[in-house]
């Protein structure tokens, strides 16, 4: 084949054009630290890193909500501890009540009486516990779940947070499930402290002794709030673990298919750095002979 | 006495090197010039005498004579090189567009849509998870404002890249037509000069070239030595007719009847192919995505209950179902009290508590709808970055073949500094012998001169 000084430098000026372009790009991955700097870069690999990414950015919403639901739990079960105390204190209070010694003493009655109220007004600010500014046994509605004659003013809606994918956790119990509905012959909670007082008050036996019966089956109801709060917190211990640990697999996952291997990318510069070198040293070489060098 | 023939041999023999000497110092002079195809004087023998010389008896006499001056030309491998370096030229052409087209959507990065689609799937959570806060419906509110703005700025984007196109169309048609004229009167130069003008020859080529580098035009001899040029099989350039094409609304059209051009390749053939669909079909998928997102959170929206109990509000303006113009609904924009978070209370409906969050919750589930818009937006990246990246193949393998079959040509018809200086050697060489066999005939005939006739003197 003719081969012509043009030629040669038509070739030479493409080769060099190349050799710089490619040290270009890895120099482009090297500066920003990312293998894929553009979605054409690696077509397959955009796809993937951008389903990781919206896969990790759910699960740290999801974290979020994680977090939320967490303290609504824990709200509660602060809660619900504390109003097992106060029946269990309410039961003890009717038991020296129902005592002979109590019994006939109009004044000690009295004092028991008033006992049992303020066990039945903290029960009402138990009630009323909130998280943030919001009432956790209110379903959704706004404001304290009962009000000072111990009414529940909220609703039976459930709340519910995402915690996982396709897995959701209703963060609250309203106020009728833990403390008892109102009306009827036992009413809620509230109600029977009100007429446990009374009785006391009143020195009637039969009173207490049916008072202190509905007050073990709310002991019961609150205790199994309890373990429902309980076994919530548990699967929520347990998301909240694999969220973590998927979030940190995605992480990694992520920065397999995104980021740059630093080692390689630098050994990979350096290859291309030399070798266009190596061509400009070449082209300076094979570029400037020709026989009219030679020819005086 | 053959002597003062040979004379003339040798003078035409001067007479040839120098014109051999001309076309060799012609070819070095153009050894860069575009388009230049080397040339070669073709010396011939001549049987009879050169000029019927008044002293040469006998019919027998030699010399030579410049018959003509070729270029280097081959017609298949130059027509090839057009040929392939057109196609580059339009698949060149097509893989910048496809980068700047890619460049409106800077995925995977924090920066592009699909994050801030995740923004705004997000905003609904956190509402969900605090349905009461007046921050976090502001926040949503800020989100998806900024969600619309963004595919509002991309399908905008996406026509200032095709409102480029038409731009650069512009002035390709004006480029066009003006080669066509020059091509058209070199027709004329050509066909009405006396014999060959080599180099007119490899101006109208570089013309032919450069033409085709736009459009994809092709050359076919006509006669009189001219050329027709053809774009897609209809003539531009007949003889010396000439027809005008229009490029000011985007793809090129001739100018006699308003029929569009289709240029087979070149710059032309990649910027209507942008024009005509790439940036349609991207900016269709847009809007599929931007009606996908107000049609889905709407059907959700409107069946939720704001604080106070109001329902049936949009959250997008149900009018603007195009990425150009989405838009929030005038009953959301600035009043973050009216973003219905909760959802009715079945049966009913009936309206849920102020504080529930469930719509919200709902609404956020909407990001992994597998036909939601996400989905098509991952999905629309994907193609984008599948095609972007078969372009840059395409346009580097037509580097290739383009450079080969440009070599090729050049391989023919490209000058060779080594072999000119060679041939100049010769031709030096070739000049000094024949003044030397001219000073040898000059020696004899003074021998005679100056020695006949003086024999005793």
């Amino acid at each position: 084949m003719r081969v012509t000084s043009s030629m040669m430098l038509r070739s030479t000026l493409r080769d060099l054009s190349q050799g710089l372009s490619r040290l270009q790009e890895t120099q482009t991955k090297l500066a920003t630290g990312k293998q894929i700097t553009r979605p054409s870069a690696d077509p397959g690999g955009t796809s993937s890193a951008m389903g990781m990414r919206q896969d990790l950015r759910r699960a740290e919403q999801r974290s979020r909500s994680l977090n939320d639901a967490q303290g609504w739990l824990e709200t509660a079960d602060v809660a619900l501890t504390s109003a097992l105390d106060s029946l269990g204190r309410a039961k003890e209070i009717t038991v020296r009540a129902t005592n002979t010694g109590a019994l006939g003493d109009p004044v000690a009655r009295q004092a028991l009486a008033t006992e049992v109220r303020s066990l039945r007004s903290e029960m009402l600010a138990l009630a009323n516990s909130t998280y943030g500014s919001r009432s956790i046994f209110n379903g959704t509605a706004d404001g304290a779940a009962y009000d000072a004659t111990g009414v529940y003013q909220g609703n039976d809606a459930s709340i519910v947070r995402d915690v996982a994918p396709s897995t959701s956790i209703a963060v609250n119990l309203t106020g009728p499930q833990v403390f008892g509905t109102a009306g009827g012959a036992v009413g809620d909670v509230f109600e029977t402290l009100d007429r446990l007082a009374n009785a006391i008050a009143a020195g009637d036996v039969t009173a207490m002794a049916t008072e202190h019966t509905n007050l073990d089956s709310f002991r019961t109801g609150v205790g199994a709030a309890t373990v429902e709060i309980g076994t919530r917190s548990a699967r929520l211990a347990d998301a909240k673990t694999r969220s973590e640990d998927s979030r940190l697999l995605m992480t990694t996952q992520l920065s397999e298919v995104e980021d740059v291997d630093i080692v390689d990318a630098l050994i990979t510069a350096k290859a291309q750095e030399s070798s266009y070198q190596a061509s400009l040293q070449v082209a300076a070489k094979i570029l400037p002979p020709s026989l009219l060098d030679y020819l005086r | 006495m053959a002597s003062l023939s040979s004379l003339n041999t040798s003078f035409s023999g001067l007479n040839s090197q120098k014109r051999v000497l001309d076309v060799i110092a012609h070819n070095i002079a153009n050894a860069t010039t575009e388009g230049y195809h080397r040339q070669r004087a073709e010396l011939q023998s001549l049987g009879r005498s050169a000029t019927s010389g008044v002293f040469s008896g006998v019919s027998q006499s030699y010399g030579v004579d410049v018959s003509g001056v070729t270029r280097a030309y081959d017609v298949l491998l130059a027509t090839r090189a057009v040929r392939e370096d057109a196609s580059r030229s339009a698949a060149n052409m097509m893989k910048t567009s496809m980068a700047t087209v890619e460049g409106v959507f800077p995925e995977p990065t924090d920066l592009g849509l699909a994050h801030q689609l995740d923004v705004f799937w997000g905003s609904w959570t956190d509402l969900a998870n605090d349905p009461g806060g007046l921050a976090s419906r502001t926040q949503l509110l800020e989100n998806a404002d900024g969600l619309v703005t963004n595919l509002r700025r991309s399908s905008n984007d996406l026509q200032a890249i095709s409102d480029g196109a038409t731009a650069r169309m512009n002035t390709i048609a004006a480029q066009v037509n003006d080669l066509a004229d020059q091509i058209g009167n070199l027709n004329r130069t050509i066909g009405s000069s006396f014999g060959e003008n080599l180099d007119l020859l490899d101006q109208r080529d570089v013309l032919v070239g450069r033409l085709a580098n736009l459009t994809g035009a092709v050359a076919r001899p006509s006669d009189a030595n001219g050329i027709d040029v053809y774009i897609n099989g209809r003539a531009i350039v007949s003889g010396t007719i000439v027809q005008r094409v229009d490029g000011t609304t985007g793809p090129l059209v001739w100018m006699s009847d308003n029929a569009a051009v289709n240029p087979t390749a070149g710059e032309a053939q990649a910027l209507t192919a942008v024009i005509n669909d790439v940036v349609p079909r991207y900016r269709a998928r847009l809007d599929d995505i931007a009606s996908t997102l107000v049609t889905q959170v709407n059907a959700l929206h409107t069946t939720g209950y704001d604080q106070s109990g109001t329902t049936g509000r949009n959250f997008f303006d149900p009018a603007n179902l195009t990425a150009a113009t989405i838009s929030l609904s005038i009953d959301v924009a600035g009043q973050p009290a009216n973003i219905a978070a909760g959802a009715p209370v079945l049966p009913g409906p009936v309206a849920p508590g102020p504080l529930d969050g469930e719509m919200a919750r709902r609404l956020a589930a909407l990001a992994d709808s597998a036909t939601g818009a996400d989905t098509k937006y991952q999905s629309m990246i994907t193609t984008l970055a599948v095609e972007t990246r078969s372009a840059q193949g395409r346009a580097s393998i037509q580097e290739q073949v383009a450079d080969n079959a440009i070599r090729d040509a050049d391989s023919v018809g490209s000058v060779s500094l080594d072999e000119e200086m060679a041939n100049l050697t010769a031709a030096q060489r070739a000049f000094e012998a024949n003044a030397r066999v001219i000073t040898a005939v000059d020696e004899m005939l003074g021998f005679l001169i100056e020695r006949t006739g003086v024999v005793g003197r």
